[in-house]
């Protein structure tokens, strides 16, 4: 039944679900019921590899640390409050995988273009923004500390809500859309100066 | 709804659609506040951009691997944590076990030294006695040898019985070292030997006197 509300869509890839839902899924993870974490895979994977890859500035990290929040999830699903939807509980607990290996590797964003990787071909939302333009962006938010660069990443590039962050990083709804403002406004300084 | 420049911040902060529909409208007559509109816009738009996936074909079979071994070893990390926890609990127990044991085992020791202790400090009071004794038996055997008097006699059956019964004795005292009890006894039969060895030499006396 479970199975057939997350393959026909009934389980939604983001905002709040029914707890009971939830506790469902989670009960299936720590089940380690490989199918359940497929079809997790399948509807969240691509956002989960985005942000790590906007966190970790490379394919291969990203898809490591995927994988090390699938372990992850595997692991402490049987903790899962319900307090917040599943899917924002595995985000949290992706940005805190991501947060662990920029902290271990203590470099930045790598600034090759991701196209420069070998054998990888990326996708893009919006194809038409120059490249120039997205250099410097990336350029700006890795100087951001942690917690604005993920602010700024899960609401402008990942399309979440201020409460779905606000959950995420364990901060409230406005705390998050203050962030977000202040930060945007000092990118739009240095994004001026950086244009003229 | 009439605004100025100064509530641009505003609207921009407060982000809903119509804040942002707004400011698009003051935007349109304020040339400075439309500069700062299309910046705030282009961040936005070339944030976007930044939303980036990949076909990655081997992400989804390297993650049900590792989750396969990680399903195949929680089993084992289970059994692991039970059996470290008990090997602690045996260890553990082992140790304060061992640890009382010793304890134990040093006080018995140190029971045991102090009784040999006193042990050999009787055996030495006994052989000094029974050296004395036998000084005694060597002067007076003499005299039992030489006399035929009905009391040498009776000194004489009186001594060999003593000796049956000293041998006896110390008998059971060999085979029970620490037994008090055969102590006392072996005591009083060499103290009785020692006083019938000396009435042996003192009847002998009282005779050479007479």
């Amino acid at each position: 039944m479970l199975q057939a509300a997350i393959s026909t869509g009934t389980i939604p890839m983001t905002g709040p679900v029914t707890s009971t839902e939830d506790r469902r899924l989670a009960a299936a993870c720590a089940a380690g019921d490989t199918k359940i974490f497929e079809e997790l895979y399948r509807r969240f994977g691509d956002r989960m590899k985005s942000i790590a890859w906007n966190h970790l500035g490379n394919a291969a990290d990203a898809e490591d640390a995927v994988q090390e929040t699938f372990l992850k999830i595997h692991r402490a699903a049987s903790t899962y409050s319900g307090e917040a939807s599943f899917s924002t509980w595995a985000y949290r607990i992706l940005v805190n995988t991501c947060y662990d290996v920029l902290r271990k590797r203590r470099r930045r964003i790598d600034e090759a273009p991701l196209e420069d990787e070998e054998g990888i071909v990326v996708e893009r939302s919006a194809p038409n923004v120059d490249d120039t333009k997205r250099m410097t962006l990336r350029k700006l938010l890795d100087e951001l500390p942690e917690q604005r660069r993920t602010v700024f990443s899960l609401f402008e590039i990942e399309g979440l809500s201020h409460a779905e962050i606000g959950e995420i990083l364990g901060i409230s709804e406005g705390n998050s859309k203050w962030i977000l403002f202040s930060t945007k406004k000092e990118l739009q300084e240095k994004w001026n100066r950086t244009r003229s | 709804m009439n605004i100025d420049c100064s509530n641009l911040d505003d609207l921009l902060f407060d982000a809903s659609p119509l804040a942002m529909r707004t400011a698009e409208a003051h935007a349109a007559e304020c040339p400075a506040c439309a500069a700062k509109l299309e910046e705030w816009n282009d961040i936005s738009n070339t944030a976007q951009s930044l939303h980036t996936t990949w076909q990655s074909d081997l992400l989804w079979p390297r993650i049900e691997r590792a989750l396969r071994e990680e399903k195949r070893r929680s089993p084992m990390r289970g059994f692991s944590r039970i059996a470290a926890a008990a090997l602690l609990t045996v260890g553990l127990g082992g140790t304060v076990w061992f640890a009382v044991r010793e304890q134990v085992h040093d006080a018995n020791f140190d029971k045991k030294i102090i009784t040999m202790s006193a042990l050999d400090e009787v055996e030495k009071a006994e052989k000094v006695h029974v050296d004395a004794i036998a000084k005694l038996e060597k002067l007076a055997d003499a005299k039992l040898e030489d006399s035929e008097t009905p009391l040498m006699v009776s000194y004489k059956e009186k001594l060999m019985l003593l000796d049956d019964a000293i041998a006896d004795c110390q008998a059971n005292i060999d085979r029970n070292r620490q037994n008090a009890h055969l102590r006392e006894q072996l005591q009083a039969m060499y103290s009785e030997k020692q006083q019938t060895l000396r009435d042996v030499l003192r009847e002998d006396t009282n005779v050479s006197n007479q």
